[in-house]
Order: C-alpha cells, then structure tokens, then sequence
C-alpha cells in the first residue's frame, strides 16, 4: 500500500523516457508501477525484507514499486492474490518457503500449483534455526542434549510456531536424524515459544536467531547449534548442527524468501528483475541489512531457485510423511 | 395470546445451529479423549451446549406473551446490497463508482422521497471517502474501472 | 538508574522538539483513526511505518506508541455515539455509553470516557514504572495452565453483564466460542468449518464480525426510527459536563478499572479485552442498584474505559521488559525497531535507556495532548448527531467496509460483514447481545488452546490445573463466584417465573 518513490527514482524515470527510442525493447516493461505482493503485514520479518529489496529495486527499474501486504494463511494469500491480479509483470510477489515447498500438503487445498502456476524470479536470502534452550538448563551442549534426550524418549519438549511451520518440520528432522523422540507442543507466535521456555514450560525450541538472539544476550536462553551448513554471520559463535553429537555431515535446513511471477510472465522481464536483484544483492548495506534481521543475501539464477524449491518439497515431503505415519 | 416470537425463533436457530456444529465437528473432526482433547473435542461440546441452550431459551418462550418486533427485511436488503455492491464493486469498478452505487442502494429505505438529494448525498460520500482514505490514509485502492 | 533519574533522562528525550512534533502526530492521527469505525492502530501504524524509516528510532517509536493509545481514546466516540464499537474493548463501552446518548447525554458519557482514558493512562504509567520488573516476572510465570485458569475465570465473570435473561447471556458466550473455532486448529493443524475458503484459514476477521454485529443492526434499526424522533436538542457546553452526581460516581470505578486494567494489560494476549469486561462486571457487581447498568451508568463507561487505556500502557511491559510483543500491533512496534538495527528485548532498558524512559515519559505528553485535544472535540463529535441519520448512514456502511477492508486488504472479509450482519440485526431484534458473543469469540481460542497445550504439556494429567498456585487460584475463585452466582439467583428465579423479561 506504500509508494515507494524517491527524487531519484523520478529523474531515472525523466532519463529512461529520454532515451526510450534507444532500447525499445526494454521500454514496454515496466510501463506502470510494479505491483509486489507480501503474503504478510507490513512491519513483519518478510515485509521488511521485501522493502529492502523494493527500494533500489524501483529506482533500477525508473517505475515505483507498490507493495501490497495480502497477510494469511502463512503467505499463500499472498500468492493468490499476486495470481489473481497478474498484469503483464506488473503484478510479482515474494514468499518464503512454506507456500511453495509445504503448504499444498500441509493445507491441503491452496488455490495455486506451485510447479504451474508460479515462475520463480531469484532466490533473496536465506535463514537457518537455532536449537535454544532455557538459560537455567543444565544442558550444556548439543551432545548433552542429545544425551539427555535419549535417556529418557519423549519426555523433552519442544515448541513450535504451529504444526507445519518451519520450526516444527526442522525439528522433527533433528529427531529423526539424531534418532530421538521429543513432545512437540504447537504455538502461533515465536514470542509464546520463548516465554514458555524461559518459564520452564518447555524444554527447547528451533527459532529465527534473530529471535533467539536478544534472550541469549541477557542470559534468559542459550543457543546449541544452528541448522545452516557454515556458521551464521548473526551468530557466528553457535555451532553448526551437521556433524556434531552424531548428526550425518549433510545435516541442512533453512528457510528462505524469495521473488516470485505468475507463470505465464514474460521470460525477459524474469531475466531482467532476476539480474537487478542479484545486482542488488552484492551491495554490501544491504547484505548488512538483511542480517542485522537475521537473513543471509542468497542470489542466483531463476533456475536455482526453481531447482531449490523442488528440493525443499521433496525433503520435507519426506519429513511429513514420517511425522503423519505414526497417526 | 402474541407469543414471544423473538425467543421462540432465537431459541430454535441457535439449537439447530448447534446441532449442525456438533453433527459437522462430531463426523468430520477427531474428538480425542478428555486427556488429549483433539480439534473436534471443542466445537462438540460447544456445540451440544448451544443446542441445550437454544432450546431452554425458546421452550418457556411458548408460554409467555411478547409485544411483536417490526421487522424491516427491506432496510436490511439494501443495507447489506450497498455492503455487498461497495466491497465487491471495489475491485472491478473502482473506489468511485463502487462508492456512489452503494450509498445510493443504501440510500433508498430512507424515509424522504426524490432522487435530488440521494444522487448529491452520493456524490459527496463518495468525495469524502476518496479524500479520506485514498488521499488521506493512503490506502492503495483503484479509483476508477481497470481499463 | 533510579526511576526518578530515568524520568528525568526521559524528559530530555521527549521533549525533544524532533520527538514531541512525532508525539503530537502519533496521538492525533490516533485519536482520528480511532474515531473511524473499524479502522484500529493496526492499520495506521501499518501506515505509517513506511515514515518511521526517516525519523530517529525513539521518535518513531513514540509516535507509533501514541496512535497505539491515542486510538482507545477515539474508539470511545464512535461507540458512545453510533453504538459502532472498532474493538473488543470498546463493545463494553457501547453497554452504558450509547443509552447516555439517547438519553441526550452524549456529551456527559464522551467527557466521562476522556477524563477516565486519561486518569486510568496516567495511573497506569505509575503502575509502569514502579512494578515493572515485577510484572514481567509474572508475565513469564504465567504457564499455559494458568492462562486457561484465567480466561476462564474471565468468561465466567464477565457472562453475566448483559442485562437480560442469563440463559440467552450464556448462549452468545457459546456462540462466540464457536465462532472462535474456525480457522486452522493451532494444536492439530486441522481445518475447522473452513469450507475450503483459504481466507478463513486464520480465523473470522475480529474487526469484521464486530462491524457485522453492531453496525448493520444498528443502522438498520435506526433507519426509520431516528428520523421520528427527530434530531436532538442543541445542547449548551454546561449541559455536556458531568454534573456533580456523575462526578461522585467516578473515582472508585476509574481505581478499580485501572487495577485490574494495569494487571492484566501486563500479560501477554488479550489483557486489554478482559480486563474491560471484568472491570464492567465488577461494577455491576459492586453497585447498589446493579440494574441502572445497560440503562446509562456513568460507571459502566468509567470503569472499562479506565481500565482499557490503562492496559494499554502496561501492556508495553512485557515488549519492552522482556521483547516480548503482547499482541500483533506491539509486535509490529518491534519491527519497526529493527528497521532502526535495534533488537527489542531483555537489554534494551540497559543498552537503550534512552528508548524506555522516552517512551514512559512521552505516555504521560501524550496524554496531556490527547486530552488537550479531545476535550474540545467533544461538542464538535454531539453536533455531529444533529445531522439527520439519512444523511449519515450510507457514510456509515463505506466508512465500516474500509474500515473492514483496511485491516488485511481482504473484499472477502466485506462479505463477512454482510453475513455476519443479516444475523447480528435479527440477534439485536431478539435482544440477543453482540458484546457477548464478542467476548466468547476473542476468549475461545485462548481457552482453547492453552488449555489443550496444558494438558499436552502435562502429558493429560488434568492435576496440573490444582498444582500450579496460579492456575489453582484461578480455578478456586471460578467456583466460588458460580457458587455465589448460583446463590443469588435463587430468590430472583423464583419470582421470575412466568415472568417476561423483554
């Protein structure tokens, strides 16, 4: 719902509209605002992402950049709505993964394919989880927890931010790799996780770092391991998970955000926006930007980024059927 | 003898609306046991207490009398048609046209005679609205139909 | 440093003159927004976030914390004076204050609203700074048993406000619960009277079943009746003061409502909504003659609107004290932080002294100015009922739709209005009461949830309920006021038997 158009980007507009019959091609797109569709509210984590994003996005692009917050259903209204306002690329989105890796299963019903109906655009970055536990806990380590957890099956808990979530599927993925048996207890906000687990509530969670952060700095929570596969940039002390406390080497879960098109858009405005973005991501304030919030700048080719959904589906594909077998 | 037909009705329709919620939650939802209650165990029971409610509210109501209530079902179709015109005309329409057609459906139950002042009551709602909402809070909304 | 100290540091950032212009707008835009009905805080911070980008952390945050409290005061008006309540919060306020201004007292229930706004904001900024180390210890001693202990209790005292008969009371309790319901089970992740329809995976819209509730019966319902009674007398500004027995009336209901208003503003979740209800239904409790309630008390709109802006002062403990956002509009205060590179928690009020002692201080400026303000719109908002209600109604209808609209950006969630509206006119023609359902709605789901998270956590041993003090004193309290209810309606059950009750 915000205009994001600066001095700047008027002037680049003044200067493309002056050198139109130079490159024709290019002077059709964008011919309008570009409309960017955020399945979350203004002020949440992928909002901000996506301004950071937007903001020297519209001035490379010399047309504004409105963004349209369509919050629910974990972002796919988002998508939805990107889907049914599509407009020539004038309409693209950003979501993060579950949308597009497990909300079809999760959901069962969401209104869009992501395989059909989605053209990725360019991976923006990327988040892994930390396992936290309460400052006052004896445990020590990741082998400790390990240890412990194993001593006794199912009696350590962990939260999560709903069944589904990215924080719930990680975590079933660490039991299942580490071969323990934890209780999972659902939440809707990592605030709730938190308090639970600095009132003894609960024993453990995976969260945002970025979350988990402030609560380490005053002693309320500490952080066992990180699920990226190098040490986060955040937190470069945590340790990572793979190939610790008898976790396999390939130990990886992140989640991510990402730009997305409807996917009968143009190849050549994907090609264009998909090289501005990753133009973008090399500027080293944004990079800081983003991980000051707790995201790593990813970038890359479209092609990636369809290859990375593909993948994520299948792994957690994997991970879902083991947490519905049971039942 | 006027029964009190408020109660009587108002009592039936959240019985059966219970009964519907207990039948839906009951069939399709897993109802789990007093110690893991699952997502049906709620809506069940909820459901249950509605119907038994409803009905004590509408029972005793068929022995008592009641003054009769006006109903106005013309008022409330052009209320909700003006609701319905504006929120799904926005869309396609556009904030103004979507605007001056509700106001003026909603416009029609009202006690005075002559389009004059409907069309002008109209037009300045519709003024007001742009200018508080699109110039004003800046709500990202099309002010007129999508070419 | 001392809170004396801190307070002094405090002025000096909030009267800052680059801070104190942000204050002014936030209050003001706040105050506005709020008077609209429909449109909350959550829409205008969302608004103006985009701005918080250009202006010091602690003047963003301040004026976004000034549309946060600076919209209760505006929610006030739309529900005296049109019976359009935008919140939880204000349904309450619609229980005495709109029958004041039928009565022709619109002015003497808006003055009330404001003076109580004021004194129960200012008391709970003195709550604030001197207990706020021990509310946030209770903020995380507060375990999921306990919540549902206390929403229960909630429910239990607040079910009975509504003046008409118990058993119909009860029933819009259950409705409400019910409706609560829909959505994605937060437990099992399963969807529940969803009905395929993906914008109702999160619930029914809270803004759009309020709207649908009170503003359709009650433009509806006036259509025809208002204009009969012709448009009310002009009133002279002595006529719109409180007279001296309103002012006697006051004092205990603001103490009381700010009481309850600053404790459980304090708790993460829905501190605000209960602590409104609760503190009406003391009133009702305490009063000499509890049936003046619903016909116009002045406590009934003293008591919750003390103790819903004193809540929302409080309610910051927990984001500042701990980092942690008691609701979604605090949450997105947070995030507005971290577009600054400041992370909200545990250490703010040691690393930043400068953001919490701002903001306390710039609680109590805001206020000052909110009351500056309003006061003098008080005869500006009672002439606005002198314009004929044809000329006010379809206004009413768009303002409400994009007050609705405004919320998530969802045309879906303007025909739940119209839904929700056919009903709620035929509720309010049976004299079945929206404040009500609205409760069960809201309580539900916290009910729910914490109380199956409390037995999953304890592995279903329902002892968990007795062996946690809190959630044991919460339990033993609920019996002892069903017991007492219980004893006081024998006497009144036996004479109304056979009785009408509309």
């Amino acid at each position: 719902m915000t205009h994001i158009l600066t001095r700047r980007a008027t002037l680049i507009l003044t200067a493309a509209a002056l050198a139109a019959p130079a490159f024709a091609q290019e002077a059709d797109w964008p011919s309008a605002p570009v409309h960017v569709y955020v399945g979350f509210p203004a002020g949440s984590s992928p909002d901000l992402l996506a301004r950071i994003i937007t903001e020297p996005l519209a001035e490379r692009l010399g047309q504004p950049i409105v963004i349209e917050n369509k919050p629910g259903a974990g972002g796919v209204i988002g998508i939805q709505q990107m889907l049914a306002n599509a407009d020539d690329g004038h309409a693209i989105g950003t979501s993060i993964n579950g949308p597009l890796t497990t909300a079809a299963r999760m959901m069962g019903e969401t209104g869009f394919d992501p395989q059909a109906d989605i053209s990725p655009i360019a991976l923006i970055a990327t988040s892994p989880l930390v396992l936290a536990v309460s400052g006052e806990s004896e445990i020590a380590d990741l082998a400790g927890f390990v240890e412990a957890a194993k001593a006794e099956p199912g009696a350590m808990s962990f939260g999560s931010v709903g069944q589904g979530s990215g924080a719930h599927l990680t975590a079933e993925l660490f039991n299942s790799e580490a071969g323990i048996e934890m209780l999972h207890v659902p939440f809707t906000a990592y605030a709730e996780v938190t308090t639970s687990i600095m009132g003894g509530e609960i024993d453990s969670g995976f969260m945002a770092p970025s979350a988990a952060l402030p609560h380490v700095e005053a002693g309320n929570m500490k952080m066992l391991g990180v699920t990226s596969a190098e040490p986060f940039g955040q937190i470069p002390d945590v340790p990572v998970i793979a190939g610790n406390a008898g976790l396999p080497d390939d130990f990886k879960a992140e989640l991510w955000n990402a730009f997305i098109a409807p996917a009968d858009t143009d190849p050549a405005v994907i090609e264009r926006l998909n090289a501005e973005i990753n133009e973008i991501l090399q500027d080293e304030t944004v990079q800081q930007k983003l991980l000051d919030m707790g995201w790593q700048a990813a970038g890359g080719s479209a092609g990636d980024l369809t290859q990375r959904i593909a993948d994520d589906t299948e792994m957690w594909g994997a991970v879902i059927d083991t947490v519905e077998a049971p039942q | 003898m006027q029964r009190d037909w408020a109660d009587i009705w108002g009592g039936a329709v959240l019985a059966l609306t219970g009964l519907a919620v207990a039948f839906w939650a009951g069939t399709r939802l897993e109802f789990g046991t007093l110690r893991a209650m699952g997502p049906g165990f709620f809506p069940s029971v909820l459901g249950a207490g509605l119907a038994l409610l409803g009905t004590a509210i509408a029972l005793p109501a068929w022995r008592r009398g009641a003054a009769p209530v006006p109903v106005r079902p013309g008022d409330l179709a052009a209320v909700i048609a003006a609701i319905l015109i504006f929120g799904f005309g926005m869309d396609r329409l556009g904030v103004m046209l979507a605007c001056f057609l509700a106001v003026l459906v909603a416009s029609i139950p009202a006690p005075r005679s002559g389009w004059g002042w409907r069309l002008a009551l109209s037009g300045i709602v519709t003024a007001l609205t742009v200018a508080v909402f699109v110039f004003g809070l800046k709500m990202g909304l099309p002010l007129w139909p999508d070419p | 440093m001392t809170a004396l100290e801190g307070i002094a540091y405090g002025f000096g950032v909030a009267l800052q003159p680059g801070v104190l212009i942000y204050c002014l707008l936030g209050v003001t835009l706040g105050t506005f927004i709020g008077v609209l009905p429909g449109i909350g805080a959550m829409a205008a911070i969302s608004l103006l976030l985009p701005i918080t980008y250009y202006i010091t952390p602690e003047a963003a945050l301040i004026m976004l914390a000034g549309v946060y409290y600076g919209a209760q005061y505006g929610g006030a008006v739309a529900s005296i004076l049109l019976r359009l309540p935008g919140t939880p919060q204000s349904a309450v306020t619609t229980l005495d204050g709109y029958p004041l201004a039928r009565q022709g007292r619109a002015g003497v229930a808006l003055f009330v609203s404001m003076i109580s706004s004021f004194v129960g904001s200012i008391l709970g900024i003195v709550v604030l700074v001197l207990l706020a180390g021990w509310l946030s210890r209770a903020a995380t001693a507060f375990g999921a048993a306990d919540y549902a202990a206390m929403m229960i209790l909630g429910l239990v005292a607040a079910a009975t406000i509504g003046s008409g008969s118990p058993v119909k009371s009860f029933a819009m309790v259950v409705l409400g619960l019910i409706l609560g319901c829909v959505g994605t089970d937060v437990n099992s992740g399963a969807q529940r009277f969803t009905f395929g329809q993906t914008e109702l995976l999160d619930g029914i819209n809270l803004v759009a079943l309020a709207m649908g509730l009170f503003g359709v019966a009650e433009v509806v319902g006036n259509i025809r009746d208002a204009e009969r009674q012709g448009s009310p007398e002009r009133v002279s500004f002595r006529q719109m003061m409180p007279g001296r027995d309103d002012l006697r009336r006051m004092p205990g209901p603001i103490l009381r409502g700010t009481g309850l208003g600053s404790f459980f503003g304090a708790l993460p979740g829905t501190g605000s909504t209960l602590s409104s209800f609760l503190s009406y239904a003391l009133e009702r409790r305490v009063a000499r003659r509890p049936e003046r309630f619903g016909q116009g008390a002045v406590e009934g709109v003293a008591a919750p609107e003390a103790a819903n802006n004193s809540a929302s002062i409080t309610a910051f403990v927990p984001t500042l004290t701990l980092g942690i956002p008691g609701d979604p509009i605090m949450a997105l205060m947070l995030g507005a932080l971290v577009i600054h590179g400041i992370q909200p928690g545990p250490m703010m009020l040691e690393a930043r002294p400068e953001m919490f002692w701002g903001l306390v201080v710039s609680f109590g400026i805001g206020n000052m100015l909110l009351l500056i303000l309003n006061l003098p719109l008080i005869g500006i908002w009672v002439s606005m009922l002198r314009i004929p209600f044809r000329y006010l109604y379809p206004a009413i209808l768009i303002f409400v739709c994009l007050g609705v609209y405004s919320v998530r950006g969802s045309a879906f969630d303007i025909g739940v209005v119209a839904v929700v509206g056919v009903a709620g006119y035929l509720m309010a023609l049976a004299r079945f009461s929206p404040a009500l359902l609205l409760l069960g709605f809201v309580l539900g789901p916290l009910i729910e949830t914490n109380l199956r998270r409390a037995l999953l956590i304890s592995r279903g041993d329902p002892l968990v309920f007795l062996e946690r003090p809190i959630a044991c004193g919460f339990v033993i309290a609920t019996a002892a006021l069903i017991a007492l209810s219980i004893w006081q309606a024998r006497p009144r059950l036996r004479r109304n038997t056979g009785e009408s009750d509309v």
